[in-house]
């Protein structure tokens, strides 16, 4: 084997060697990245580059944040947080086109059953809040965690607040039930496996919500710690409410961040799946004398030689997706009331606990959901699992971060 | 084994695509010019249970293994044998030429026909036959026998059940989990409770 160097260079020309991709886990994201750079160490190569969040729109990234001239899901950036108020501590998100929003909780991301940091979920809305359009862009926002900050900056009082506002982004674009079609792990599902998606997406998969969403709630027990905002408020409270509570309270906070003037016309031209597709292709077809002239066929049309059961399988998926929303949807007398509170809480930031009485009808819906659970266990394992449970579960994704490290 | 001779910084790992497994690997490997980089071990004929693989075949991401061999009525192990599930699959570059061909196989212990079938899951990357026609009679000579049994590997044990296993194996989080699509639909409750 001949002992060539390969490296990357991602702002010259590409470097990457074939069949080789940035695909770093989460704990590489935080314990390597992110923990070098607040640390203002070198990064050997600019894999990762920095990036006014508020200057970026997503459909940008992916050229902006191009690693060599690799097909890519998902691309990478350092951002700064920038603060909405001097005084605040929430984040602006926003930029020219539309904004960031939370969604769901944070979740807490483990390295060899340490804590280090933690993760945020973000959706881009087009438009200005709140009459902003959901856009299919995600953000995976990992931030590190206070303790670890506190012990880098080993008392340098001053930087540590100038340094915790480092974040480290991954960006992708939400599948819409179809996998992605240059990605290996979906040429890897066998014809076998095809059959049971097949069986398993007609009649399971709503059980199988039902249940991560029963399961959810069980186990807010034991993970309520990641939700400052409710612990103090809900204890004696019926604790199976607290998914939905919080996603209430993410949005409100979210909302209140984002009291930006209404744009008239408030969304852009929307870049499609295939458009952006298209930029890829033409920015692999520019960049020419890369290291391998193969990237540029290796986009879309890969599909054809994809089984077509596959699409069948994950049609399933979004049967299922329109059934949870058509059900989500049937609650808009409990919509009604949240809005109400809604009101309130923009003017005058309502305590959680009052939240919480507005919210008969959800806790219902939710009572009904989790009387689907069943003892089933599912390979698939979820963030809201509890540590410990995900320590004694080899397929669980924590002990592939943490394995990962070995 | 490992990408020992590429060096990229930490996140970098092997995640080929089927096309450049048979466009840039195999093919290469098949027309004897030079593989750059040179990763994917041959491991020829060797037998090995697929577990012994590590050490010997190239890791990719997911716990994949990579190697190349060659084509073979039978694939016999120490303590198994690949039964093949009996359908191929094209595999197209992105004009949709057809490059090659993926079988898939798994992995019986014991000895055919009562093995017992297990997770593991091997699928062989060949030359599609036109291609390798047209190019070994181009070449001629010395080769031909050669790579046109030349596959390549990729052998990777299935997670245990069969429930959701087009859910997100890696867990490095690039796709949503279900429950943020759950979130996320909350989201949409969310934005029909908004004050007008």
């Amino acid at each position: 084997m001949p002992g060539e160097e390969m490296s990357v260079s991602v702002n010259g020309q590409s470097r990457v060697p074939p069949g080789f991709r940035f695909h770093p886990t989460e704990e590489e994201l935080l314990h390597y990245y992110l923990r070098k750079k607040v640390a203002y160490e070198k990064i050997d190569l600019d894999v990762i580059r920095d990036v006014d969040l508020n200057k970026l729109e997503p459909w940008d990234i992916q050229e902006k944040c191009r690693i060599g001239s690799t097909p890519q899901n998902d691309w990478y950036f350092f951002s700064h947080k920038d603060k909405k108020y001097p005084t605040g501590t929430r984040t602006n998100r926003a930029t020219a086109a539309g904004f960031w929003k939370a969604t769901g909780r944070d979740k807490v991301i483990y390295s060899s059953f340490r804590r280090i940091g933690m993760r945020k979920t973000l959706v881009f809305y087009k438009g200005r809040a709140p009459h902003g359009q959901k856009s299919d862009w995600i953000m995976h926002e990992y931030r590190l965690d206070d303790h670890t900050i506190d012990t880098n900056a080993s008392g340098l009082m001053g930087e540590t607040t100038q340094e915790e506002g480092w974040v480290v982004c991954r960006v992708f674009k939400k599948k819409n039930h179809h996998k992605c079609l240059d990605s290996p792990k979906n040429s890897s599902v066998t014809v076998e496996e095809n059959t049971q998606i097949l069986k398993t997406s007609n009649d399971g998969s709503l059980d199988q919500i039902l249940q991560y969403m029963g399961r959810s709630c069980k186990q807010e027990t034991e993970t309520n710690n990641n939700i400052r905002i409710n612990t103090s408020s809900s204890r004696n409270n019926n604790i199976r409410i607290k998914p939905i509570q919080v996603s209430v309270n993410n949005g409100l906070h979210e909302r209140s961040q984002q009291q930006l003037p209404a744009l008239e016309s408030p969304i852009l031209p929307f870049l499609g799946k295939d458009s952006t597709r298209l930029d890829q292709i033409q920015a692999c077809t520019s960049q020419a004398g890369c290291y391998q002239p193969i990237d540029v066929q290796d986009l879309p049309l890969i599909t054809q030689s994809e089984p077509s059961v596959t699409n069948q399988g994950f049609s399933g998926w979004a049967a299922l997706d329109r059934l949870v929303a058509s059900q989500l949807n049937g609650q808009s007398e409990t919509c009604k009331q949240l809005s109400c509170f809604d009101n309130d809480s923009n003017m005058a930031f309502c305590s959680p606990p009052d939240h919480e009485l507005q919210l008969p009808q959800l806790r219902g819906s939710i009572h009904r959901s989790s009387s689907y659970h069943t003892s089933q266990d599912y390979n698939n394992e979820i963030d809201l699992w509890s540590f410990t449970r995900s320590c004694s579960s080899s397929s669980d994704p924590l002990c592939h971060v943490s394995n990962s490290s070995t | 084994m490992g990408d020992g001779n590429v060096n990229l910084p930490p996140g970098f790992r092997f995640y080929p695509t089927d096309e450049e497994l048979v466009v840039h690997f195999l093919y290469r490997k098949a027309a004897l010019l030079p593989c750059h980089p040179d990763v994917i071990p041959d491991l020829d004929l060797y037998p090995y249970d697929p577990w012994e693989l590590s050490g010997k075949a190239l890791e990719g991401i997911n716990n994949h293994w990579y190697f190349f061999s060659r084509r073979t009525p039978n694939r016999i192990s120490a303590n198994g044998y690949w039964k093949p599930l009996g359908v191929d699959e094209p595999i197209f570059t992105g004009e949709s030429k057809k490059v090659g061909m993926k079988k898939y196989l798994v992995f019986y212990l014991g000895e055919a026909p009562t093995g017992i079938k297990t997770n593991w899951v091997m699928q062989e990357y060949r030359l599609s036959d036109s291609g390798s026609s047209s190019r070994s009679s181009r070449k001629k000579g010395n080769s031909k026998m050669d790579s046109s049994r030349l596959v390549l590997c990729r052998v990777y044990e299935r997670s245990g059940g069969s429930q959701g296993s087009f859910c997100d194996e890696d867990g490095d989080g690039t796709e949503l989990s279900c429950l943020d699509e759950v979130f996320l639909s909350l989201d949409d409750l969310d934005e029909i409770s908004l004050p007008n």
